[in-house]
């Protein structure tokens, strides 16, 4: 087991511990009483910024509550008070990305690309692999002209050597899926198909790797821009990185 | 929803859906005709010039209607830089026409201060005779028909004082006094682009822009005259960058209500409320604000269920996709965007886009033009990207806006003629029907200029040569056309709604005053009636209220006059 996965399971371990004591901040939620359920977790989040778990939480219940610029506001403040701690920032830049469904086309642009800025801050505190997926999927979904797709193929390719030198997670399926699809939209079929079949032989349950297999390059390329769609809101729930233990 | 589609395909696949098999064909005729108007946008000076000149190269424009009264729909072609004449081509028959604009007094308007963008035919006086409004980045040109061939510039008495950046004019009857009013669709704020005192005059927001020049309606008062009713009327709240304008009795109230298609944000709805005043239903109707970039509002019933829907153009392309708009009337004052189940949603850049039925068979088709700019081979687009990402870029300000050179920008796009398919979904037919040109497209007239009964239309197109489309369908059904025209008042009947019935087929069309962007379709109405000999039944709504049934000859194409008592008289229309 190398340090990164070390360092991860010990985050997730934490996790699961405060899981046991966490504030109760689903009982408002399910009351549809927003207000409280979203004051229950900033609470969270002041005393542990860097939590994961309280993060993504927070920004599921944000986009419930359709409270987008407030979970941006305050991570922004949060993440200026503890400039070092990287799962903060990429709830920073995932609070954006929530955002993006629900604004216009040149908007989304710009949540995009300022979502983009705070991925980078988060591995330039620390190189994790769910840091190097994230921005490495986000460029994926910038259309070809842009030239963005070199940038996230370089990110995943990080990511997947960092996952195959340490113990194999089930999330990790996630990389073959992505770096076969963004093989495929940089033209590259033929390392997109191979990659999606090494995919298969380490996860063969998998079935968005399954879909990619057998089809006709129209037929992935509709399911690429599909998937790939920005109007579509991107699932940015990261509780398999505790859950799939 | 997507069952029902696939037996309506495969319905038409089989026998077609009226029992015409058909097969919507063109040929293009521009330069044999004679109409081969190569438009200009205005060449912008000084430091801003380049992207002055992308923002306001939407004015390649023209209007069909019958100036001399010769029964045969004419065609005026709006010309923008500085000194270029307009066109009017008179229609000789036999697809010939002959330009007579200056004979006709017609070409001026382009003017150092000024920028001609869209031009409609009304009959202001109600004189039975079309007048001619061409609107500017400036002040509109109001031209009175001599009925001699000749107009007279009566602008100056008109009340048309108030300086817009117009892009959009159409003409209708909103409080029913049977004179026909006006409303313009500005796109700037009323500043001059020319003169600028403020490098500041763009959009302020790319997706809900506020800061553009809404729209004004002119009530016509009847001696020559218009008179401001904007705020009135209740249209002063709307501040956005209007790119066109849609007028019909959207809620089936007998009152002409309004669609404004806005580009850099929401496109909103307005009901008459039947005092000269309306009441604006954005939300209620639509289910809320769009952020999307409006450039088309064509009106009419796509489906024969008696509901005018509309038809909106947007920007979709590999790096925005946000998808047309085909806005289905649900009968009970809310409409349902039906783009992406109908297949209409992608036309590219999209510009003009009109309804036709294109082979006869009773089902309205649409062809769609598109395309922005189309130059040399490197794209403006990743230039503009970086522009917008950078950290507070002030989209309003000229300066910020990198110049475009040569560059290409969403240009060489294939033009896209969809078949309508039962009312159900559209078939994209472009290059079988032999209309896919690329040329950088505008404004769309359809008109059936040969009184052949398959419908023509003109393309015109930004510094591009303009097309003029033969409709030459195969196999097309038998028709029926008619132009309406009102006893004493409105006489062009702007506003009045027949409804055909013809074996299994039941069709309603209204006569509007230049919907569509930046082309004024004809005002005969023309109804395709598949293998249906005749016409059962022609019932007219009038505009000034009254109805009646009228019997109309198929295969022709005939005045029906109202009379003030009366039963309306019927005549033929001698197209050459």
């Amino acid at each position: 087991m190398d340090g990164e996965t070390m360092r991860l399971l010990f985050t997730m371990t934490a996790a699961a511990a405060l899981w046991a004591a966490d504030p109760d901040y689903r009982t408002p939620w399910q009351a549809k009483d927003f207000e409280k359920a979203m004051g229950v977790l900033e609470g969270a989040l002041a005393a542990d910024p860097d939590s994961m778990k309280f993060g993504s939480e927070y920004r599921l219940l944000v986009i419930d509550a359709k409270a987008h610029d407030r979970a941006i506001k305050f991570f922004g403040d949060l993440a200026a008070k503890n400039p070092t701690m990287s799962n903060l920032h990429l709830n920073h830049g995932f609070a954006y990305v929530d955002k993006i469904p629900t604004a216009g086309s040149i908007t989304q642009v710009l949540l995009a690309n300022t979502s983009l800025g705070h991925f980078t801050k988060s591995l330039e505190t620390k190189q994790t692999w769910i840091a190097l997926y994230t921005r490495g999927n986000a460029y994926l979904f910038w259309p070809k002209i842009f030239k963005r797709m070199p940038l996230g193929i370089a990110d995943l390719e990080a990511a997947m050597k960092m996952q195959k030198s340490g113990k194999k997670m089930p999330f990790h399926v996630r990389s073959y899926l992505a770096l076969g699809d963004g093989y495929f939209k940089n033209d590259e079929p033929e390392k997109a198909k191979a990659m999606w079949a090494e995919g298969l032989k380490e996860y063969p349950a998998s079935d968005a790797l399954k879909s990619r297999t057998g089809k006709s390059p129209e037929e992935i390329e509709k399911l690429i821009s599909n998937v790939y769609d920005p109007y579509k809101r991107v699932d940015t729930d990261l509780s398999d990185l505790w859950k799939q233990q | 929803m997507k069952r029902t589609i696939l037996i309506a395909l495969a319905a038409a696949a089989v026998f077609g859906f009226t029992g015409v098999k058909s097969r919507i064909r063109f040929t293009e005729t521009g330069e044999k005709s004679g109409v081969r108007q190569v438009h200009s946008t205005r060449k912008f000076k000084g430091p801003h010039g380049d992207v002055l000149g992308m923002f306001t190269s939407g004015g390649a424009a023209s209007a069909v209607g019958d100036f001399d009264n010769d029964g045969d729909d004419d065609l005026f072609v709006v010309d923008s830089d500085t000194g270029k004449p307009h066109r009017l081509y008179r229609n000789d028959g036999g697809m010939k026409f002959t330009e007579v604009g200056a004979q006709a007094g017609v070409t001026g308007g382009n003017d150092p201060d000024s920028i001609c963008a869209d031009a409609i035919w009304f009959d202001y006086d109600n004189d039975g005779w079309r007048d001619l409004l061409v609107a500017r980045f400036g002040t509109p040109l109001l031209y009175h028909n001599e009925k001699n061939g000749k107009f007279k510039n009566v602008t100056a008495g008109s009340g048309f004082n108030r300086f817009g950046n117009t892009i959009a004019v159409i003409s209708f009857d909103y409080d029913k006094d049977g004179m026909l009013d006006v409303m313009f669709g500005d796109y700037f704020k009323p500043v001059s682009l020319i003169n600028l005192t403020t490098t500041k005059v763009l959009p302020n927001d790319l997706d809900n822009a506020v800061n553009g020049g809404g729209v004004t309606l002119w009530h016509n008062d009847g001696n020559g005259k218009f008179s401001d009713v904007t705020s009135k009327a209740g249209f002063d709240k709307h501040t956005g960058w209007t790119l066109d304008l849609g007028h019909g009795d959207l809620n089936n109230d007998g009152w002409q209500d309004i669609y404004i298609a806005a580009d850099y944000g929401t496109d909103r709805m307005y009901f008459n409320n039947g005092n000269g005043t309306f009441s604006e239903v954005t939300t209620k109707a639509m289910g809320g604000f769009d952020t999307r970039k409006g450039m088309n509002a064509e009106i009419g019933d796509y489906d024969n269920d008696g509901w005018l829907d509309i038809y909106v153009t947007n920007i979709t392309d590999e790096y925005m996709k946000e998808c047309n708009m085909l806005w289905h009337n649900n009968a009970d004052g809310t409409f349902t965007d039906v783009s992406k189940e109908t297949n209409t949603c992608n036309t590219l850049w999209g510009w003009g886009a009109k309804f036709g039925d294109f082979d006869n068979d009773g089902w309205l088709d649409i062809f769609a033009t598109n395309g922005l700019r189309s130059r040399g081979k490197d794209n403006y687009i990743p230039l503009l990207l970086e522009a917008i990402i950078k950290p507070n870029m002030e989209f309003q300000e000229l300066a910020s806006w990198p110049a475009i050179g040569n560059m290409t920008w969403s240009g060489f796009q294939k033009k896209v003629m969809f078949k309508n398919v039962g009312g159900q979904v559209f078939k994209d037919i472009s290059a079988d029907a032999g209309v896919d040109n690329d040329l950088d497209g505008r404004g769309v007239a359809v008109a059936d200029f040969d009184g052949d009964g398959r419908l023509d239309f003109y393309q015109t197109n930004a510094d591009q040569p303009a097309l003029l489309y033969h409709g030459q369908a195969e196999g097309a059904g038998n028709w029926i056309e008619m132009k309406l025209e009102g006893a004493v008042k409105n006489r062009d009947a702007v506003g009045a709604r027949v409804t055909v019935k013809a074996g299994a087929l039941t069709m309603m069309r209204e006569v509007d005053g230049g919907n569509g962007y930046s082309g004024q379709s004809m005002l005969r109405l023309h109804f395709g009636l598949g293998a249906a000999a005749k016409a059962d039944s022609v019932e007219i709504a009038w505009p000034d209220g009254r109805k009646e049934k009228v019997a109309v000859p198929v295969n022709a194409a005939v005045y029906v006059r109202q009379t003030a008592g009366g039963a309306a008289r019927i005549a033929p229309i001698k197209v050459r």
